[in-house]
């Protein structure tokens, strides 16, 4: 059942002369949700910025389900199933939820003049999906994004990746300035996921968000993997929080 | 209580501080002056309306994009003055002038479109620059004399185009149902097609709207060379109407225009717009125009008032959104 739904081999990255990621090489398999965790300038949001088509990659495979890819931008991510949620960024604020669930594939009515959008379908689609979500609360999909709290944004982003079944969803810090109770709901979507067949990339600043909702953790340092098999049930937070500062090398050099 | 939300959401509308304004404008100049509603005034006022509301039209979808268009008020003036060029220089009929002019306009928006998109560079900068080079052009082909236009006197498409017919006693300008045309389909596409919800994107947030597959940089030339034609429309109707085609005519359109789009609700940073507002807008400014004139105030303080309409629709428009945004 756990194929390797991606692997990337021996990615390169150089910003100029700084060499933002070295030799790095990781798998996320089919239906597995994998927390990405390292400290700032570890190099989480350059392999992520690869992985989503927005930079290009110097050296190095991406393979997707065995398949040799290249990402050359965000369109391209898309269309090979590769979904990037950053925090708000990824939704039009003025447009309707439904509007935003379907830019760039809005289903038209007959071939009448200039493509009419087909509101009801997009209405309809979009009730359901924020059901799916579990956003229980009654917001018509007329709303516009601007009038939705943080929790529910995410939750719209994570729908519209559900709805057009990216197998990877890459969740960029989607628990930042979240409340209690929406974070709790953003973990539920992401579980939600995973349980109708997807794969995520988690990468959070806060470990116990990551902690509740991984099957596996990636610790990055310095623009290389440190430990890509950390398994969050047989390991305590400070052990991996020792990983991702280098503490457990000291030690083991003063030793 | 399903009638005061009905009502709270009207008054909360965009559009709704321009109706208000537009139906007090009518009032106080009618009060003033019973010659104000009279029929000669309505058609009179409405065959001048629809020329710079043709310009409004267009650049309200181009502001919804995020862009706009300084170069209008030169296009305005020069495609007149180059259909009217090469008509009477007798190398082609009116009807191939115009097409001929239209192009030329066409070329002038993608080249507009262009450098905005593909070379990143501020459509304030791009277009004040081309306000320049087509204004200049008009004048050093012209050596600054206008065009003789009498020689369309009966002609077909002069009529079709900016003729006149009477419904009764109201005289119906042909421009007048262009317009309404244009309305109604700068309408439908803004808010029913598809292309419409990339133009909102677009504007609202390109990355976003880029990254789902929406072609922006396509989405806006198209709107930039949009723009341009309904500039030169504009141009040739209004040089048919007062036959003459000079290459000063149009100068600080862009301004006005770009006036009427804001009052009307749409947003100079993009992501909304409203072709209803527009259409309000186009009139308060056109009305207020026409309006203090028949009331006795002097044509020279015109721009007193618009310059404070303007300042005072904006706060009412920032006002609206901050009660919007705190969830009013």
């Amino acid at each position: 059942m756990a194929e390797d739904l991606i692997r990337m081999e021996k990615i390169n990255k150089f910003y100029g002369r700084i060499h933002a990621l070295r030799d790095v090489s990781l798998t996320v398999k089919t239906q597995e949700v994998v927390g990405l965790l390292g400290d700032n300038g570890a190099g989480k949001s350059t392999l992520i910025k690869v992985l989503s088509g927005a930079v290009p990659l110097t050296s190095g495979d991406i393979l997707i389900k065995g398949r040799k890819v290249e990402l050359k931008s965000t369109a391209d991510a898309i269309a090979n199933g590769i979904e990037t949620i950053f925090q708000d960024s990824a939704l039009v604020p003025q447009l309707s939820i439904a509007r935003n669930l379907f830019l760039g594939r809005e289903p038209v009515k007959g071939s009448g003049f200039l493509n009419r959008l087909d509101q009801e379908t997009m209405n309809a689609s979009a009730r359901e999906l924020l059901r799916r979500v579990g956003i229980t609360k009654d917001i018509p999909p007329e709303t516009a994004i601007s009038s939705l709290s943080g929790g529910e944004r995410q939750a719209v982003a994570i729908a519209r990746a559900m709805q057009f079944d990216s197998d990877l969803i890459i969740l960029d810090e989607p628990t930042n300035n979240l409340g209690v109770a929406e974070t709790q709901g953003v973990l539920r979507f992401v579980r939600e996921a995973r349980d109708t067949g997807h794969s995520c990339i988690f990468i959070a600043h806060n470990i116990h968000h990551v902690f509740q909702v991984v099957d596996r953790i990636i610790v990055m340092r310095g623009g290389r993997v440190v430990a890509d098999d950390i398994d969050p049930k047989t390991t305590t937070i400070e052990e991996v929080e020792r990983i991702i500062t280098g503490e457990e090398m000291l030690n083991a050099i003063t030793a | 209580m399903q009638q005061r939300t009905f009502l709270q959401s009207f008054v909360s509308k965009p559009e709704f501080g321009p109706l208000v304004l537009l139906v007090l404008e009518l009032l106080i100049f009618w009060s003033f002056n019973s010659d104000f509603l009279s029929l000669p005034n309505i058609s009179n006022t409405l065959s001048f309306t629809v020329e710079l509301g043709l310009i409004a039209l267009a650049m309200t979808m181009l502001m919804t994009a995020g862009e706009f268009d300084l170069s209008v008020g030169s296009v305005f003036g020069f495609s007149a003055v180059l259909m009217w060029t090469l008509f009477n220089s007798e190398v082609m009929p009116l009807g191939v002038a115009f097409l001929v002019a239209i192009a030329f306009s066409l070329f002038i928006g993608f080249i507009n479109g262009w450098f905005v998109t593909k070379l990143n560079i501020p459509s304030f900068l791009v277009t004040l620059g081309m306000l320049l080079v087509v204004r200049g052009t008009a004048l050093y082909v012209t050596d600054g004399f206008p065009q003789r236009t009498w020689t369309a006197e009966g002609n077909w498409f002069a009529n079709l185009l900016a003729g006149s017919f009477f419904i009764g006693t109201f005289r119906m300008y042909m421009s007048v149902i262009w317009f309404a045309v244009a309305a109604f389909v700068a309408h439908y596409i803004l808010t029913k097609s598809k292309a419409g919800n990339w133009i909102q994107a677009s504007g609202g947030n390109p990355n976003a709207a880029r990254a789902r597959g929406v072609n922006v940089s396509r989405t806006k030339i198209y709107l930039f060379m949009a723009s341009s034609a309904m500039a030169a429309l504009a141009g040739i109707i209004s040089s048919i109407r007062t036959s003459a085609a000079n290459p000063n005519s149009g100068t600080g359109y862009e301004l006005e225009v770009i006036a009427m789009v804001v009052i009307g609700g749409t947003v100079l940073t993009g992501g909304r717009g409203t072709i209803i507002g527009t259409v309000l807008g186009i009139f308060i400014l056109r009305v207020m125009r026409n309006g203090i004139v028949m009331v006795g105030v002097p044509g020279l303080a015109y721009n007193i008032f618009i310059g404070a309409i303007i300042l005072g629709m904006m706060a009412l428009h920032s006002w609206l959104e901050r009660r919007h945004n705190a969830g009013v």
